[in-house]
């Protein structure tokens, strides 16, 4: 194999580096506009490179804080991303443990739902909603009714994390190794498998979290004053308190997926079947 | 301790037959080899007897009772698979500890049990690593360890060392068969290297096509195979294509020469089987000259082309014996010890 030219490698590096920092720019600029609005109490018209450190303030968050709602609203969130995440990985753990096991050959079609949430807009799931509310107005009712929809909405992401997880073991010989040993299903599940997927199941946790913080539509549709319904309600009255409140949701879930990489990055080396590489001696 | 029977045990993988009217019996204490290659059925049948595969026809017999309707955990059996199998997130003694656990035992109980198979693996010092910290060969010592802890009716042992390097194979070999021996364990080892099931077994079972072709001592499957496919499979074997004159006698290649068996459907073409170390290279037989001469350590193997059958056998000398040079004249005889006269 021949050296590429030293011009050509370094007009590759500086191609890469640029991606990179447009990548950056495009997510950055619009947080930083975002929060010079929300944190300075700088007419709009005014904002520009003069204004650049004037009426710096962090009252907006104050005042938000100090709304009735702000804590119930937090709390109701909580609460859903919460179950959202149990019931998601209390159904999805023992579904993709058993199609990879029983019915690999599902494995595409079980792929193909889990994508439909992309691909169906939550304002269908909206319109089913409303179509069966009289029917099961019991459920709807509780603050938790959100809980089923959010971790449909979350499948895309979830069960990709899972389904990595799963192909980075050697699932069969391990649940086989624990049947041999007298485990039951149960007992495998919880002591064998669960346990070796900790990092997809953390980023599982964690997308799930995301998309919980991030869900407006449904909630807004069900009367449900989670975080993001109470932030676009608290945007009418304080249009900069509500953009404050945007931006501390973004800088928290940025916070959870950088704490997400740090969990989930590889500590030892697995190899393509997913047991552990062998020292070598 | 206990045997294991299969009894006419059937097992298909959609059209794909893995076990046709599979009969076998292992004494309580014994160490079988099921060898063939691979796509013969020996790792479904040693699957049948773990309860990972369900049968379609036929008994699992342990201890005089069927278990094939008892599922896979419920079932008393010490298995150790090809692939390294140890659960990454407990460390050694966690791992042998694990099927106690499930057995409900007592802590001290435990401790013990893994305390004694620890010294048993020699792996004391390796107690509290995990799998990722130990070798290939000590992770399968484990897991051997592992497999003994909860006492298990019969060992099944799935190519356990198909991954080791060819030293640690050897010693972990060597090992297993004192670990065995030692407690007596009915044991099912599944190999595809010939020379393995044959140094370590009381017996071996040939396999082919779902069936066992020959069940028997390791010399009597290598001195005495009971169908040419058995001869051809465990070790070398050089074929002469010949006519069969009479019970006794055949021509091969204008030479009238003896053979001690010619039982077949009477055939007049036949093959004989000859083992590569039962030819000799002397001054009467068939002409030949050398193609090529290999050193294999203690001994040597050489092939030579004979003149009137046109093909090339395989002769073996000790590496004591003068090298051979390629086209080198010499001639090739057999000591009327055939291994087999097959029909054509």
């Amino acid at each position: 194999m021949t050296a590429r030219p030293v011009s050509a490698r370094s007009f590759s590096r500086l191609g890469k580096a640029g991606i990179l920092v447009l990548a950056g720019l495009f997510f950055v600029l619009p947080f930083a506009a975002m929060t010079r609005f929300a944190l300075q109490n700088v007419q709009v018209i005014d904002l520009g490179w003069s204004t650049l450190f004037d009426k710096w303030s962090l009252d907006v968050f104050t005042n938000a804080f100090g709304n009735d709602f702000f804590l119930d609203s937090l709390v109701m969130s909580t609460k859903i991303a919460i179950g959202t995440v149990l019931l998601t990985l209390l159904l999805l753990v023992p579904t993709a443990v058993w199609v990879h096991l029983k019915l690999p050959r599902a494995r595409a079609f079980v792929e193909f739902l889990t994508v439909l949430p992309y691909v169906i807009p939550a304002i269908g799931l909206v319109a089913g909603i409303i179509v069966v509310k009289p029917h099961v107005r019991w459920f709807i009712s509780s603050d938790l009714s959100l809980i089923p929809f959010y971790v449909v909405l979350a499948l895309p992401f979830t069960y990709r994390a899972i389904d990595t997880g799963l192909q980075s073991i050697d699932l069969k010989t391990l649940t086989e190794a624990a049947r041999n040993l007298g485990a039951g299903w149960f007992r495998t599940l919880f002591t064998v498998i669960a346990p070796n997927l900790r990092s997809a199941i953390i980023a599982s946790t964690f997308l799930t979290i995301a998309v919980v913080l991030g869900e407006f539509t449904i909630a807004d549709v069900l009367l449900k004053r989670t975080f993001p319904a109470f932030m676009a309600e608290y945007r009418q009255s304080d249009p900069r308190g509500g953009y404050a409140l945007a931006v501390l949701a973004l800088g928290l879930t940025t916070l959870l997926f950088i704490v997400l990489a740090q969990l989930t990055r590889p500590r030892r080396r697995i190899d393509s079947i997913g047991t552990n590489t062998p020292r070598k001696t | 301790m206990t045997g294991i029977s299969f009894e006419q045990v059937a097992k298909s993988f959609g059209t794909t037959r893995a076990l046709v009217d599979f009969d076998l019996d292992v004494e309580a204490g014994e160490f079988i080899s099921l060898l063939g290659p691979s796509g013969c059925g020996k790792t479904t049948a040693l699957r049948v007897a773990a309860g990972f595969e369900s049968l379609d026809r036929g008994r699992v017999i342990v201890g005089g009772s069927d278990i094939s309707p008892i599922p896979a955990h419920r079932r008393n059996m010490g298995m150790v698979f090809q692939s390294y199998s140890l659960f990454p997130n407990l460390d050694v003694r966690a791992n042998i500890e694990f099927g106690l656990r499930t057995r409900r035992q007592s802590t001290t109980e435990r401790r013990a049990r893994v305390d004694e198979m620890l010294e048993l693996v020699q792996l004391t010092d390796q107690a509290g690593r995990f799998a990722h910290q130990l070798s290939g060969g000590q992770q399968q010592r484990v897991a051997l360890a592992r497999a003994l802890a909860i006492r298990p009716d019969v060992l099944l042992l799935d190519e356990p060392l198909s991954a080791l390097d060819a030293q640690v194979r050897s010693s972990l070999r060597d090992e297993i068969r004192r670990i065995q021996a030692e407690l007596g364990i009915t044991t099912i080892f599944v190999t595809h290297d010939q020379e393995e099931a044959l140094s370590i077994s009381d017996r071996v079972g040939v396999m082919s096509n779902g069936r066992l072709e020959q069940i028997d001592t390791p010399e009597s499957v290598y001195r005495r195979p009971a169908t040419p496919f058995v001869a051809r499979f465990v070790g070398r074997i050089n074929e002469f294509p010949s006519l069969r004159l009479d019970a006794r006698t055949v021509e091969c290649a204008g030479r009238r020469l003896p053979v001690a068996s010619s039982e077949g459907s009477g055939s007049r073409d036949v093959l004989i089987l000859i083992r590569p170390e039962d030819l000799r290279i002397d001054d009467h037989g068939f002409d030949g000259s050398i193609v090529r001469s290999t050193f294999m350590g203690p001994v040597r193997t050489v092939e030579i082309r004979l003149d009137r059958l046109d093909r090339i056998v395989e002769v073996v000398e000790p590496c004591s014996a003068d090298v051979r040079h390629p086209g080198e004249r010499v001639r090739v005889s057999w000591p009327s010890s055939e291994l087999l006269v097959e029909d054509v």
